[in-house]
């Protein structure tokens, strides 16, 4: 299966495409959809370029990333595996 | 330092006026992303894994406690909190939103900083030694060069579209505390005939798929043509240079290709012609520009420092800092202060808001106002008082900005890596800070000695693992991380790459076969022989020995 994902035009955080095509930042939240949907979601956010930068496709097995950029979609969806600088170190 | 004139303000006010424009058609959706991502990188905005990111100039790492404070200020206003050195000296923030771009930039002009080409196919920030007009060995002092060609390379309109990026770098000593020869061209300042200032040229050095040594072309160059030589090495190559394969489009892969004697050849044909013209460099200008840089008024004071060496004597903690941290300095009673952004279990090169603004308050009231980002993303406080230093460490000590390793093993060279970039195959912060913290240990460093392990987490180099004396690169095996380890590379008058030792190790193998491989050096070396001298001696093969023993056995 896969799910519809992209960097958000106005901050470039990480979306998906959930219910109705609407962008959504959870992982969670994003439609699961099989090859043929997956390729209609794509063409239809990819028309929405003011929300949707350089949409693409993900493969997912349970909502999670499992295709060969499974590490690199776990990271986008998760944040940085090392969290971040703060005072007295890392968070 | 340098002050912006009337023209650098209006430039970069412009710039920032346009860039605003931009940004804000780009927001509207009147320019695609196609359309923008050219513009955007001509001012330092990538689009990374999480969010925008913004790298911000910082001219061959001379900055004061104002600009410092600036950049504290961007963190927590417009980012997470803090921000990342980087190897080209400048300082990334992680986290910008596209429509805060043009207040961020705003705000960087106004303290005389911008992101003009930081990226893109331009000359990007030239870099020097962090020590520069501190360091004892120095014949002069480099910056006021750096800064001349900042002038010259800043929006060149011959130099704006190149094949590739182009990287340049400057010293004024023998000592290559600038890696010099790995840079696209690396310059080096020497005496000429006449006594004068002349530039040793070194050309097509470079890290990334293809890495390659610079190789000297010209032994000295008097600094009046240095503009033209340095056109007729950019000319020959924008004319000559790839532009239809982006990894065989750099200087280096020219140089390499018709050699660099043919590559002379191109070079004195057009420097012939350009030395001629008005690229001369007038000496009344390079001394009003050299008068920026003028050492600050030091007081006449003897060697030795009273509250130093009591300090030494008092503590041990304070011992060990000036033993690693704290560098001689040219003028009797200073020495210059390496804040080591490598705590232990930190992110290489990651500072926060808050220790911004102590290392800021330190630079002013200790430092003359004056602050260096080093390549090896630590920062310097160049010219502190002896006197001053045991205060100097103790502040540095409650902002967590104290660990006294610099230049040790875990002073880890890193890149980002995939937890922010879009072009790595494998994450480098985290392996830094395993190994951070399994060599966490300041008197096992100290037996150690000065090593410099470098990390990248994909073939583009940023965390320059071909010359680090161990190189840690991040690949990609199946959707799976490994790590080839490299032994031997060197980034400094010594200039060589490293040896592959063998086949790639997984992430969690990679700490414990860099211990084994500093643990046969504490072997097998020679009296007073630092690492890199024994690898030097013996060759790759007791050190691939040592990383694979483990798995061998494990194999076996």
């Amino acid at each position: 299966m896969k799910i519809v994902t992209a960097n958000r035009l106005s901050d470039g955080r990480v979306i998906y495409a959930g219910v109705d095509n609407q962008p959504v930042e959870g992982i969670g939240q994003a439609s699961i959809l099989d090859d043929a949907a997956a390729e209609i979601v794509l063409a239809e956010v990819a028309g929405r370029p003011d929300i949707f930068v350089n949409p693409y496709l993900v493969e997912v097995q349970d909502r999670t990333p499992s295709g060969r950029d499974r590490l690199k979609e776990r990271i986008r969806s998760a944040g940085p595996t090392v969290g971040h600088s703060v005072a007295g170190g890392v968070s | 330092m340098y002050r912006y004139d009337e023209f650098d303000h209006a430039l970069v006010r412009e710039r920032v006026a346009e860039f605003s424009d931009q940004v804000a058609r780009r927001a509207s959706g009147a320019l695609t992303e196609d359309e923008f991502k050219p513009l955007r990188l001509m001012n330092g905005v990538y689009l990374q894994l999480h969010a925008y990111m913004l790298r911000v100039a910082i001219p061959y790492g001379t900055f004061n406690s104002r600009q410092m404070r600036r950049l504290a200020h961007i963190a927590r206003t417009y980012d997470k909190g803090y921000g990342h050195f980087t190897t080209r000296t400048n300082i990334q923030y992680n986290w910008p939103a596209l429509t805060d771009l043009p207040a961020i930039l705003s705000d960087l002009a106004d303290v005389e900083m911008h992101a003009i080409q930081t990226s893109g196919n331009c000359i990007r920030n030239t870099t020097t030694d962090v020590f520069a007009g501190a360091a004892e060995d120095e014949i002069e002092d480099p910056r006021p060069w750096c800064e001349i060609i900042r002038q010259w390379s800043t929006i060149h309109p011959e130099f704006s579209f190149l094949p590739r990026k182009f990287k340049i770098a400057v010293i004024g000593a023998e000592k290559d505390r600038a890696a010099i020869r790995t840079h696209d061209v690396g310059l080096q300042i020497v005496r000429g005939e006449d006594g004068g200032t002349a530039f040793r040229v070194f050309v097509g050095g470079g890290q990334g798929r293809l890495p390659h040594i610079g190789q000297e072309i010209a032994s000295a160059v008097p600094a009046a043509d240095l503009l033209a030589y340095l056109t007729a090495i950019l000319r020959a190559w924008n004319l000559l240079g790839r532009r239809d394969n982006i990894h065989k489009a750099r200087i280096k892969i020219l140089v390499a290709s018709v050699g660099l004697e043919a590559f002379r050849e191109e070079v004195d044909k057009h420097y012939a012609t350009l030395r001629l013209e008005d690229l001369r460099i007038p000496e009344e200008e390079a001394e009003r520009i050299k008068a920026y840089f003028a050492p600050p008024p030091f007081e006449d004071l003897p060697e030795a420092s009273a509250p130093f060496d009591r300090a030494l004597l008092a503590d041990p903690d304070f011992a060990r800092f000036a033993r690693n941290n704290v560098r001689r300095h040219r003028q009797a009673g200073y020495a210059s202060v390496v804040v080591s952004l490598k705590p232990v279990g930190g992110v290489p090169g990651d500072i926060t808001a808050d220790q911004m603004d102590a290392v800021a308050d330190l630079a002013e009231r200790y430092g003359f106002d004056e602050l260096r980002a080093a390549y090896e993303q630590n920062l310097v406080l160049p010219h502190v008082k002896l006197d001053d230093v045991p205060t100097v460490w103790r502040a540095l000590l409650e902002a967590g900005l104290a660990t006294a390793n610099a230049d040790l093993a875990t002073d880890v060279i890193a890149c980002p890596g995939l937890d922010y970039c879009s072009l790595a195959n494998a994450r480098s912060i985290p392996v830094a800070q395993a190994l951070s913290k399994r060599l966490a240990d300041l008197d096992y460093q100290e037996r150690l000695g000065p090593v410099r392990i470098n990390m990248s987490g994909c073939i583009n180099a940023c965390g320059h693992h071909h010359v680090g004396h161990i190189g840690v690169l991040g690949v990609d095996r199946k959707g799976e991380e490994y790590y080839q380890i490299t032994v031997g590379g060197s980034p400094d008058e010594q200039a060589a790459l490293g040896d592959i030792v063998g086949k790639s190790l997984p992430a969690d193998e990679v700490a414990p076969a860099i211990q084994r491989t500093l643990d046969r050096y504490l072997q097998i070396r020679a009296d007073g022989e630092r690492f890199i001298d024994t690898v030097r001696r013996v060759g790759p093969d007791p050190f691939r020995d040592a990383i694979y023993e483990t798995l061998d056995a494990a194999n076996a």
